[in-house]
């Protein structure tokens, strides 16, 4: 053939190794931490501080990404805040499959990190394994329960069950067709379970008469959190059928209900994990509320800890919270807001069951 | 070769045929019959939920015919696609970030079909023009897409508008069972239902369809017949590619609203398995993809309503297990086969 189909062949060669280069997950990302960013969505981190620190945080994705808006991104806020506080710099991974957990820590271990951050239940055993092997690093495990306490492993958990409560609380409340749903990532995760049963508790404790649809994703841990076009689907679906609130609760796949659940006219929906009024643009015309982990503060908080030396093992409990009503804030009413006062008052007194652990 | 002696008239129950009524088309109108009366019951028994179902079921279709009938055009002319997720993927993004930038859907629209003609182009001039292996071509194409738009990605963009919202088609809209699902949808639904007729009959009727076949089963008797066998591979796999690139479209700016990385979720390869299970035509294909749709919609729906217990996960692996059964069934049989000349480069002599 003509020599531009040679150069084209040529072009198709770099671009394939250009790409494989792209996706490979096993390289520290260069990407140094400066912006003390809360509000995240918008800005890179990308400024350059050569810091001759020895101090060095490193963290490892679940197969989300770390730009998902939700989960893995407060995590990594977290670490960019810390870093920024410890003029130090931070550097994550993004784990693609499940069976590169450990590889991708023990690159951060070579690599000379002081704490290593592992975000999501299912690098729970990895983490430990990798902890016991490695004394002299912390370890700080998001959403990892730690049945036996280690000194250099801290487990930081949530009551999602009780944010999850709140939100249905408030949902139970708001609802004018009795049917409040939830679109959710998977089941293999507790986490995303203690959201559930929260959220549908929740709802039924301020109005008995709620009937509750739920789904979950079918897939396995490798495409739950990222599957907007089934998140989207299910919502539709779940609005068909007369839910007026929605919560979208899981990773892209969550975010993909909010969205559809915006071109809904007159029904709500509840975002997870962050304030999703800010990630998720999109969602703004239905987002109430968001039902809160505040991992951010709970991660910077931990690698602090980590840096000055008194770093406790076992679990860390990190707060929860209802996020700011914004557009929303007029038609949540004194008495909506007292009865989540109560409510509020109640779970902290343990007097409310939310649900879960169930038993 | 006539569109009577294909091997595909008799999957079609949609096409009138000029040989009566075949024992396949007693059985596929009796399906069909069937069919209608189980929704139809279903429907009086819970209207909110069948029409739910049969949305999610239209919904979820739309994207997979589109890549069926982006693979049929190759596959038929000669070339296997196995790029359609790749295609999807691409064509999401430039469509999502032409959009965001624009503040125009249609624009995105534009851009969306234009990177699937260019990745359909690119799987020519690779697959035809320089005869490599067309499996490593798709290959290509899926993973350039997967590392080219997670590295262009820009986490902190939206489309700052509403995605396409439904249209309803008047009195139709108001019709029991089908109206809300089949005529009260956003824009690209339409248009690629529009398609899969319009395609339907391009390929079994028209003198470009039967040169497309001719390329594909014996492309040197094409050849001697004075068909341009190089020429019309390359248009016709660059044109599919236009389908899958609307399909990539369809995906950001109606079906979801946003681009996020690997969104395409696979769903280019299910094509693939759609596009063999309605044998490589367009009507055939959308009954698979409703098929495939109506599984993917009942799962969520298996699991919102809480009344059967049955595990969404079996729900999801039905329409791959039945599959395989129609492939192997149909291949027992002899009822059904690939293009003849089907993954093999063509050179002139």
């Amino acid at each position: 053939m003509t020599v531009l189909t040679r150069r084209l062949a040529i072009v198709f060669a770099v671009l394939a190794v250009f790409a494989a280069a792209c996706t490979g997950s096993d390289d520290p990302a260069p990407t140094t931490a400066a912006a003390p960013a809360t509000t995240a969505a918008a800005e890179e981190p990308a400024d350059d501080m050569d810091d001759a620190e020895p101090f060095k945080i490193g963290l490892v994705t679940d197969t989300g990404k770390v730009d998902d808006k939700s989960f893995n991104q407060s995590a990594w806020e977290g670490a960019q805040e810390a870093a920024a506080a410890l003029g130090v710099e931070a550097n994550y991974i993004e784990t693609e499959e499940a069976k590169d957990y450990e590889n991708n820590i023990n690159l951060f271990v070579e690599d000379g990190a002081n704490v290593i951050i592992t975000v999501g239940f299912g690098l729970g055993d990895a983490t430990i394994a990798a902890a016991q092997a490695n004394p002299d690093i912390f370890f700080i495990g998001v959403d990892q329960f730690q049945a036996e306490a280690m000194p250099n492993l801290a487990g930081l958990i949530f009551p999602e069950d009780q944010s999850g409560f709140l939100a249905g609380a408030l949902a139970g409340m708001l609802t004018e067709t009795n049917i409040v749903g939830a679109v959710l990532g998977t089941d293999l995760v507790p986490p995303v379970v203690a959201f559930k049963e929260g959220w549908e508790h929740g709802a039924r404790y301020t109005n008995p008469d709620v009937e509750t649809i739920s789904t979950y994703h079918p897939g396995g841990l490798d495409v739950a959190f990222g599957d907007p076009d089934w998140g989207a689907a299910t919502a539709r679906q779940a609005l068909d059928q007369g839910a007026d609130i929605i919560f979208g609760a899981g990773g892209a796949t969550g975010n993909g209900a909010l969205i559809e659940i915006a071109s809904q006219e007159g029904a709500y929906c509840v975002g997870v994990d962050t304030d999703q009024w800010n990630t998720v643009p999109e969602a703004q015309p239905c987002l109430v509320t968001s039902a809160m982990k505040l991992i951010t503060p709970g991660v910077a908080d931990l690698i602090a800890q980590a840096a000055s030396g008194d770093f406790a093992g076992g679990n860390y409990l990190g707060e929860v919270g209802l996020a700011p009503f914004h557009d929303f804030d007029s038609i949540v009413t004194d008495e909506m807001r007292a009865t989540l006062d109560d409510v509020l008052a109640g779970l902290n007194a343990g007097e409310i069951d939310t649900g879960w652990p169930p038993g | 070769m006539t569109a009577g002696a294909g091997p595909d008239l008799a999957a079609a129950s949609g096409d009138a045929g000029m040989r009566g009524w075949s024992p396949q088309r007693v059985w596929s109108v009796a399906g069909a019959v069937v069919l209608v009366a189980l929704v139809w019951g279903f429907y009086a028994w819970d209207g909110a939920q069948t029409t739910a179902v049969l949305g999610g079921t239209v919904r979820a279709a739309t994207l997979l015919v589109l890549g069926a009938m982006c693979g049929m055009i190759g596959e038929r002319s000669g070339i296997v696609n196995i790029g359609i997720e790749g295609q999807f993927l691409m064509s999401a993004f430039t469509a999502f970030t032409v959009a965001s930038m624009s503040g125009s859907l249609f624009l995105g629209v534009v851009a969306g079909v234009s990177t699937g003609l260019a990745m359909g182009w690119m799987l020519a001039a690779m697959s035809v023009g320089l005869r490599t292996d067309q499996i490593i071509a798709g290959t290509v194409l899926n993973i350039a897409a997967l590392g080219l738009t997670s590295f262009f990605y820009d986490r902190g963009r939206s489309l700052g508008q509403p995605k396409y919202q439904s249209i309803e088609l008047g009195p139709l809209a108001d019709l029991p069972v089908v109206g809300t699902a089949l005529f009260n949808r956003p824009p690209l639904t339409y248009l690629a239902l529009v398609l899969v007729v319009v395609l339907h009959v391009l390929l079994l009727r028209s003198v470009w369809g039967m040169r497309t076949t001719a390329i594909g089963e014996h492309p040197g008797a094409a050849a001697t017949v004075g068909i341009d066998v190089i020429r019309l591979r390359y248009w016709n796999v660059t044109l599919a590619g236009g389908l899958a690139g609307l399909g990539g479209a369809y995906l950001a700016l109606e079906s979801v609203g946003t681009f996020t990385r690997a969104m395409s979720g696979g769903r280019g390869f299910l094509a693939l398995a759609v596009m063999i299970f309605g044998r490589r035509t367009p009507l055939g294909a959308y009954a698979a993809a409703l098929f495939f749709g109506f599984t993917t919609a009942l799962q969520g729906q298996f699991q919102l309503n809480d009344t059967f217990d049955i595990p969404a996960q079996f729900v999801g692996m039905l329409p791959f297990v039945v599959t395989i059964i129609v492939v192997a069934a149909a291949g027992l049989f002899g009822r059904m086969r690939d293009p003849a000349a089907l993954g093999q480069p063509y050179e002139v002599r």
